[in-house]
């Protein structure tokens, strides 16, 4: 899209604060399918409500299921009770799409109806293409739109295309995945997403981080002993059974979330908080991770899958008892970590992360655990609820940032012991954050892939998990654990942590 | 004489039938007393209130809001009261009464509300304070006012309903004033004179106009009409405008479309109606544009309309947020910047008042 020479919109000052996707049609693959209809068309709605949409605006449905354009708009209406005024003026401009992807006529439709919009509407020939489909469909649909062209709009307008993990199930299908959909797209047009970076209190980490002057002197092998994430659910596989089968929280959480959280606690400072600045230096910190070798995996890692038990009042199934699920599956359901970081900052500070299901609570956490004081002053007696400083970070929920110190207790004798000061975003922020895919669907419209994970950092993260996934499919695989749903975990994944002298914390 | 600070029985309720409102925790009433009582009052209400957590304050802001001798606080400061857990602040209610007794009447709630975002939280408390200031005293409130601003965050002066005056001392402490010319400029006669007060006012620090706030959907989608690059050239080629609403409104978004679209008054009109509504033709060679921004008696939306003599068209509606003082004040707070689009709207609508 040429701007060149486009007068400004004097109309517009003083509300362009905000960033409003241009005019375009939003081409959603999997259209009649449940994130589709869960996720993507409310975020578009609530988009809409904000007026961050254009007026020039549709959304084009594609998928197998026969439907009419009708049918359709109901779905869309459907998935939003309660809408906006303005859902319907999408809604009326939305049309749909029935093919299947292996057939070039699909295409062919696509390509006519959003030439079509273009001149009804003034969509400019700017298309964004979102994936909600099963991970399978991504080179075929790919090559398909390249094969009508649709990968470079005649009328000079953009075209995005957007997917969502998992980007491989290994190290070469997401080199193979990778290759498929270069051949079509450039990088600068693939948005990938990882819904984790979407959410608010993910990205401030980087605000924590590089906004204030005060964190970031002790964020380093200086003053932090070690450093624990956290990512704990207290729900099992729900209806997943069969595909959770096929995934485990290794790909399922670790290779990406996990890794996410990971590289914006460990990157360097970047130069701009913009799209390459921040994620040159997110490949930078996964690439200083350590990559075990496949006869260490056992020392650093643990596996495990949830027995019955108790979650929040509840009696639950073993996993092995879970619907879909073999009743000898090997897949984990909990894995606790350990990494080592090879580089000036972090050399020497043990990285433990753990994930899992039927954990107690669901809660998504970053903790710098800082070292001691190198002298105690106080006689030990005096001191004895007193731990180290702790920095956390609370991703999910109750978002916000505690720190734990000493304080003297009041009263004659000098007893010290641990204090909270309490940081909550929503007693802070007026308004609610914007849901993951809100942000995300607007990013990739307006066209910052700040929030999206590039080719490189996809293949650094597997090239860290690869190594598990290997010993776990040697045929002398470490043990599956055992732990009962609603205890933070298997006895192993303590020792893991209290050979090092450290604890889990208890979040 | 100053009471003990009480602990309050049940939840006092902030907004009738809304569980989610704040509700007073503590309170302290105190009549012919000195400052330094009222200032004393303040920690012990969270002191008192430290085994349901208020020993943390969360506060965002002090607002400092000036009535009429004749207004109820209460009533007078619920929108701010309602605002909780959104924008916790100091809240400081001044009814200045120079006839009256010279002596300070205070009351002070400490109020707790549930946080507002998903996935749960701490609770937030946060004060209010009802500040009766009687003779000599009420025309010194500056001297009155600085002792309960909290250091280090803005302090906002909410004039509900009259425009403060340029030369007052209060002002000196405010880093941002909250007005609303719908309310304050009623009289038609009065625009032009008003308006270059607030301009005088904004001179010293940022003037967040309600009124301006609540027009926000109309421009949003009036701009928004000229985003597709094809459209964009009608922009300078308009052929006429006309503006329907209230007086105040109304004008305000014609000084705008003046201003930015560098138009002459006589291709300017406007009229009386209910509702905002404004209509632009603009034609662009051989073709004509159409563009129509309005709200329908009746409903909580607002409508636009672009249409173009070859056939395309699209539009767009936006909902309107609820109508309460509350609503636009926590829009007017969330943004308190100098706005220079508003202070050019407002020159060009006093020059056309006059």
């Amino acid at each position: 899209m040429s701007t060149g020479t486009l007068p400004a919109n004097p109309l517009a000052e003083g509300l362009d604060s905000v960033r409003r996707a241009p005019p375009g049609v939003l081409v959603v693959f999997g259209a009649s399918g449940d994130l589709t209809h869960r996720k993507l068309l409310p975020a578009l709605e609530r988009l809409s409500r904000r007026r961050l949409l254009p007026a020039a605006f549709a959304v084009v449905g594609v998928a197998r299921t026969d439907m009419s354009d009708d049918s359709f708009r109901d779905i869309m209406a459907d998935a939003v009770p309660g809408a906006g005024p303005g859902w319907a003026e999408i809604i009326k401009n939305s049309v749909y799409i029935s093919g299947d992807y292996s057939d070039p006529d699909t295409f062919l439709k696509l390509k006519a109806r959003l030439e079509e919009l273009d001149e009804a509407l003034g969509t400019e020939s700017n298309r964004t293409y979102y994936l909600a489909t099963v991970p399978d469909v991504f080179a075929e649909v790919a090559w398909a739109l390249g094969k009508v062209g649709l990968n470079r709009p005649e009328g000079g307008g953009f075209a995005r295309l957007v997917i969502e993990k998992p980007f491989g199930r290994d190290l070469e299908t997401a080199r193979g995945l990778d290759a498929a959909l270069h051949e079509v797209f450039d990088e600068d047009q693939i948005y990938r997403i990882d819904h984790y970076l979407g959410k608010e209190t993910v990205q401030n980490v980087l605000a924590l981080r590089f906004a204030n002057a005060i964190f970031e002197p002790l964020w380093s092998r200086n003053y932090i002993d070690h450093v624990q994430i956290t990512v704990a659910e207290t729900i099992g596989v729900e209806k997943r059974g069969s595909f959770y089968e096929k995934a485990g929280a290794l790909r399922d959480i670790v290779q990406n979330h996990v890794m996410q959280v990971l590289s914006l606690t460990l990157m360097e400072p970047p130069g701009s908080i913009d799209a390459e600045g921040i994620r040159d230096e997110k490949v930078k910190a996964l690439r200083s991770v350590v990559i075990p070798s496949v006869d260490e995996v056992a020392n650093m890692s643990v596996r495990a899958q949830y027995d019955s038990g108790w979650v929040e009042g509840n009696a639950v199934p073993g996993y092995r008892q879970e619907e879909g699920v073999s009743r000898s599956s090997q897949t984990e359901t909990y894995v606790a970590l350990k990494l080592l970081v090879d580089n000036w900052r972090w050399a020497g500070v043990p990285i433990y992360a753990r994930t899992g299901k039927r954990l107690p609570k669901r809660v998504t956490e970053v903790a710098l655990q800082f070292k001691a004081v190198p002298h105690l002053a106080f006689p030990k007696a005096a001191a004895t609820g007193l731990n180290p400083n702790a920095l956390v970070l609370r991703i999910q929920p109750d978002e916000g940032v505690t720190l734990r110190f000493g304080a003297k207790v009041p009263g004659q004798a000098f007893m010290v012991r641990d204090v909270l000061m309490d940081f909550s975003y929503g007693a802070a922020f007026l308004e609610e954050p914007p849901d993951a895919y809100e942000r995300l669907l607007l990013d990739a419209m307006v066209g910052d892939p700040t929030l999206f994970i590039r080719s490189d950092e996809v293949d650094t993260a597997w090239k860290i998990v690869q190594p598990l996934l290997d010993a776990w499919a040697s045929d002398d695989p470490p043990p599956v654990a055992g732990y009962a749903a609603g205890t933070w975990g298997p006895r192993q994944a303590d020792t893991l942590i209290e050979r090092d002298g450290r604890r889990w914390r208890t979040p | 004489m100053a009471d003990a600070v009480t602990e309050l029985p049940a939840p006092e309720r902030a907004v009738a039938g809304d569980p989610e409102a704040p509700h007073a925790v503590q309170t302290w009433e105190g009549r012919g007393v000195g400052l330094g009582e009222v200032i004393a009052a303040l920690p012990e209400l969270r002191r008192q209130a430290s085994g349901r957590g208020a020993g943390t304050r969360t506060a965002v802001m002090t607002i400092v809001m000036v009535i009429k001798p004749d207004d109820d606080p209460e009533v007078v400061a619920a929108p701010i009261r309602a605002l909780g857990a959104h924008h916790p602040c100091r809240a400081l209610v001044l009814r200045p009464d120079l006839d009256s007794t010279p002596v300070i009447d205070a009351r002070e709630f400490l109020w707790q509300a549930e946080p507002v975002a998903s996935g749960g939280g701490h609770p937030v408390f946060f004060e209010e304070l009802y500040l009766h200031v009687g003779g000599q005293a009420a025309s010194h409130l500056s001297s009155i006012v600085g002792p309960f601003v909290l250091a280090d965050l803005p302090v906002v002066m909410w004039f509900p309903d009259a425009l403060p005056d340029p030369a007052d001392p209060l002002l000196r402490l405010a880093s941002a004033l909250v007005v609303d010319t719908r309310v304050a400029v009623d009289d038609r006669g009065a625009i032009a004179h008003s308006y270059r007060t607030l301009l005088e006012l904004a001179n010293h620090q940022p003037v967040v106009d309600l009124s301006w706030v609540r027009l926000q959907p109309w421009r949003e989608l009036l701009a928004g009409l000229f985003e597709p690059e094809h459209i964009r050239p009608f922009l300078q080629c308009v052929r006429s405008v006309s503006v329907s609403g209230k007086p105040g409104p109304r004008h305000i978004l014609a000084g705008w479309l003046m201003a930015e679209l560098d138009l002459r008054a006589r291709e300017l009109a406007m009229s009386d109606s209910k509702h905002v509504e404004i209509n632009l033709e603009a034609v662009c060679g051989s073709e004509e544009g159409v563009f129509q921004v309005r709200r329908d008696d009746g409903t909580r939306a607002v409508w636009a309309k672009a249409s173009l003599s070859n056939g395309m068209s699209h539009s767009q509606a936006l909902p309107l947020p609820d109508d309460s003082l509350t609503s636009a004040l926590s829009a007017a707070i969330s943004n308190l910047r100098a706005d220079r689009v508003w202070e050019r709207a407002l020159a060009a609508a006093a020059a056309l008042a006059s």
